[in-house]
């Protein structure tokens, strides 16, 4: 299991390596901009061009939605395995910082963890900004989405300060980090006793 | 690893758009069905609503003029750069804890049995 796993993520990994991301999606998009405009707009929300009338069979439940949905889990696939491959190597990199091994199955665990994450994350960033009555979301809703835990929202703050004063090399910040974050951990490891 | 590993901002952004565009699209179905309502039926349709709006979408047929028009919210980049670093931390985190629990019972790789003991208190933390 997790050796065809690691094959799996290791061939996917040289397929993304030949086309950068950014060209992978495009490619997403083109595919479904074949289908007949309106619907394309109304369904993958391409809600820059807004004024489309969505017609009749976009509403009309059946088969439309059905195609819908299918196209929207492929993306949502594609989505999930390029996060898989990021949090692969993060969880690699901090692995071997600790001295230790992860077995596949438990990464890709935790990427699908993320991943719900992130979308738990998306929703509240966007409830936030409605909140505030933006259109944007900025750095205060993401420090806000971390509120709940003192720790967490101290070193995302401290995390966007740095992004403010250091905007043109933003290289070396991200340098910074891990050694921060190893301070954070055993304080949030501390919480359960008190 | 000399090159320092972190979320993709634009990674993350499409994760975020692609919840945003579903929300989006089901709020403007929504919209949709109730200016339909608004001008299909009288001022008498007004008081059921919630179970008006359920059935218009198969029964009845659409005036073309009706348009919905549903706005997407927007990041900026640094709020992005800020949530794919609170995602790393997330996954650093999980890593760490279980690295802790897996060197206390003197094993060398992270298991299952690991990340269970922590999971609870690290969904509890973030």
């Amino acid at each position: 299991m997790a050796t065809s796993l690691a094959a799996m993520t290791a061939r996917r990994a040289t397929t993304f390596t030949h086309f950068p991301f950014s060209s992978l999606t495009s490619q997403a998009v083109s595919i479904q901009l074949d289908r007949p405009v309106s619907r394309a707009s109304f369904a993958i929300g391409k809600c820059d061009m807004l004024n489309n009338c969505p017609t009749m069979e976009d509403l009309d439940g059946g088969m439309a939605s059905d195609v819908e949905r299918e196209e929207e889990e492929a993306v949502t696939d594609l989505l999930r395995d390029r996060f898989r491959l990021c949090t692969i190597s993060i969880a690699e990199g901090e692995a071997k910082q600790c001295g230790m091994e992860v077995s596949q199955p438990i990464i890709t665990c935790i990427s699908d963890l993320a991943f719900k994450f992130a979308e738990q994350l998306s929703k509240d960033l966007e409830l936030f900004a409605q909140h505030a009555g933006r259109k944007s979301v900025n750095m205060e809703d993401v420090i806000l989405s971390a509120h709940r835990n003192d720790h967490l929202a101290a070193s995302l703050r401290s995390f966007c300060n740095d992004l403010k004063t250091k905007e043109p090399n933003l290289e070396r910040k991200r340098k910074k980090n891990p050694r921060r974050e190893g301070r954070v951990a055993p304080d949030l490891l501390r919480t359960p006793d008190t | 690893m000399e090159k320092e590993n972190t979320f993709d901002p634009d990674l993350v952004h499409e994760i975020f758009k692609l919840v945003w565009k579903r929300k989006a699209a089901e709020r403007g179905k929504n919209e949709l069905a109730e200016n339909i309502e608004d001008e299909v039926g009288a001022s008498s349709s007004k008081r059921i609503r919630p179970t008006f709006v359920e059935y218009v979408p198969r029964t009845m047929s659409y005036p073309s003029h009706v348009c919905v028009s549903v706005l997407m919210i927007k990041a900026n980049a640094n709020a992005l750069k800020l949530s794919s670093e609170l995602l790393r931390v997330f996954v650093a985190e999980a890593i760490q804890r279980a690295a802790t629990i897996a060197e206390a019972e003197g094993s060398v790789k992270i298991e299952a049995t690991h990340l269970e003991r922590i999971l609870p208190q690290l969904l509890l933390d973030f």
